[in-house]
């Protein structure tokens, strides 16, 4: 016999055999459900910060039309729209579009090269505001009354129509999320009573030699708070590093039209600090979840069988 | 005879029964002094691993009242029956160490389980592992452990937080005639430092050998034999 075989070992082993719980499977599982409720989560920051940017973009701006009519001077009525909208409280600016860029409005769905000047169609003039108030917008409406054929647009439909979206895709998306989080505490369920099971030696000895059940639970959560926090942090890094190679794919690698669509659709496609900061959020959320979900269903599993 | 004065388990009427199945043990009455050593014999199905178990208080009984440390046990919840288990040592037929953890490791458990650390225990857990023979053993695991090695593990896993009871079944079915009776000196060594000590055999060689009292289990009722 060697005198390094006589030598107590110092690192204790834990009661629950590593290689007992299927921790791989489990923790791949984990990692997958991570991800995928980060990808949910961030999918809903990103689509509610649109939302907002876009409310509030549309928001800064009215437009008034003006049809032609039989006897009324267009330049007269758009200069006199002008007027009127630069003289209202919290307007910065009012600028009627020009022939060419209402017939870039137009070309999607009339086609290029269209001479709008044989076309009757109604002026615009954009009205850039700087916090007018609801109450100033009614009087620059009033006021264009004076004008034949004008008429006011606030865009309010619009964005009654996109908060509505908005909500709907956030509320799916925490719908989704909570079935995530569900379909993660009944696989760490099942593979703990599996553990159990596998285990049930290991919790007959403890018991004989006077272990009480919250020890014994505490032995089997301490595992599982290992396993929940490495697959968090795996599904969360994971999560972050697709967020950041699309970012990347857009702004570099896409065409410069796709990329003003998916601008257009998703801002800047950038999850920003608070969106990384709730991804972050996730993974200790969900290696707590583990832990606790295993702490319950040993416990119960301790209850039925000590 | 029961004798109720001092007595650190007294059982009075205890029945017992699986299921539907005829008792087991029926009207046991008895009472074990605090240091005393007696060997449970009888015939093999008579109910000894039955009566052990009642004593580690891991079975409750059908009918009648068992006290043990003065306390009823009968109506007793889990947490008090594991805070009593504590003081109550065990060795089994099957040894029942943990493979995954070394010798060492496999007798400090009962020290772990009560909160100590590994500072606190080490240096005892180190001796009473010399005193069995298996202090050039520590860092093994039992799958390469003799025979013997894994009973005196065993034993000293049992007897590590100083119970005040020692219960052992068949702790010598697995070992040859010498080291059986090493091992019974081993349990007399116990004794006279102060536990109570129960061990079921059916070794009659053995028990005429040290010759301490013995229970006899028979049909379901228990004697005892000076």
């Amino acid at each position: 016999m060697t005198k390094l075989n006589i030598v107590r070992q110092s690192a204790t082993t834990p009661l629950v055999p590593k290689n007992s719980i299927a921790g791989r499977t489990l923790m791949l599982l984990i990692a997958i459900m991570t991800f995928l409720s980060c990808i949910t989560l961030g999918g809903v920051i990103l689509v509610q910060k649109s939302a907002i940017a876009w409310s509030s973009e549309v928001g800064r701006q009215i437009t008034i039309q003006i049809r032609p009519l039989e006897g009324e001077v267009m330049q007269s009525n758009l200069r006199t729209a002008i007027s009127l909208a630069q003289n209202t409280p919290g307007v910065s600016n009012a600028h009627a579009l020009s022939l060419e860029e209402s017939q870039k409005l137009l070309e999607p769905w009339l086609g290029a090269g269209l001479d709008l000047s044989v076309l009757s169609i109604p002026r615009l003039v954009i009205v850039e505001l700087t916090g007018a108030r609801p109450e100033d917008i009614e009087q620059l409406r009033t006021n264009l009354g004076a004008i034949k054929g004008a008429s006011l647009d606030t865009h309010a439909a619009w964005r009654q129509q996109l908060n509505t979206m908005a909500g709907t895709f956030v509320i799916s998306g925490i719908l989704i999320l909570s079935l995530i989080l569900a379909a993660t505490i009944l696989a760490i369920v099942f593979a703990t009573r599996g553990t159990m099971a596998s285990n049930r030696t290991i919790v007959d000895v403890l018991h004989f030699i006077g272990a009480s059940n919250a020890f014994i639970a505490g032995e089997f959560q301490g595992r599982f708070l290992r396993i929940g926090l490495r697959g968090g942090l795996f599904g969360g890094i994971t999560a972050l590093l697709f967020f950041f190679g699309v970012s990347l794919a857009v702004n570099n690698a896409l065409p410069a039209a796709a990329n003003a669509q998916l601008s257009t659709l998703f801002g800047s496609f950038s999850l920003g600090a608070d969106g990384i900061l709730a991804i972050v959020m996730l993974v200790p959320i969900i290696a707590g979840l583990t832990a606790a979900t295993s702490r319950l269903t040993v416990r119960s599993f301790l209850k039925h069988t000590s | 005879m029961i004798r109720k004065a001092f007595a650190l388990i007294r059982f009075e009427n205890v029945g017992l029964q699986y299921g539907n199945a005829p008792e087991i043990l029926s009207d046991l009455s008895f009472s074990i002094d605090p240091g005393s050593f007696h060997f449970l014999t009888g015939p093999s199905g008579a109910g000894k691993t039955s009566l052990l178990r009642l004593l580690l208080l891991s079975l409750r009984p059908t009918r009648g009242s068992i006290t043990m440390f003065g306390k009823k046990v009968n109506r007793l919840n889990q947490d008090r029956l594991l805070e009593l288990r504590r003081h109550i040592g065990i060795v089994f037929q099957e040894f029942r160490l943990l493979d995954h953890l070394t010798t060492f490791e496999n007798v400090a458990l009962p020290l772990r389980v009560l909160g100590q650390s590994e500072a606190e225990y080490t240096s005892n857990v180190k001796e009473l592992l010399e005193w069995v023979g298996l202090g050039k053993r520590i860092n093994a695991h039992p799958p390469l452990l003799s025979g013997g090695e894994k009973q005196r593990a065993a034993i000293a896993r049992a007897v590590i937080s100083r119970p005040d009871i020692l219960l052992a079944d068949e702790p010598t079915g697995n070992v040859d005639p010498d080291l059986s009776q090493r091992l019974v000196h081993l349990f007399a060594e116990l004794n006279r430092m102060g536990t109570t000590i129960i061990i079921a055999t059916h070794e009659l060689e053995l028990m005429e050998k040290f010759n301490y009292p013995q229970m006899q289990l028979s049909n379901g009722g228990l004697t005892f034999h000076d």
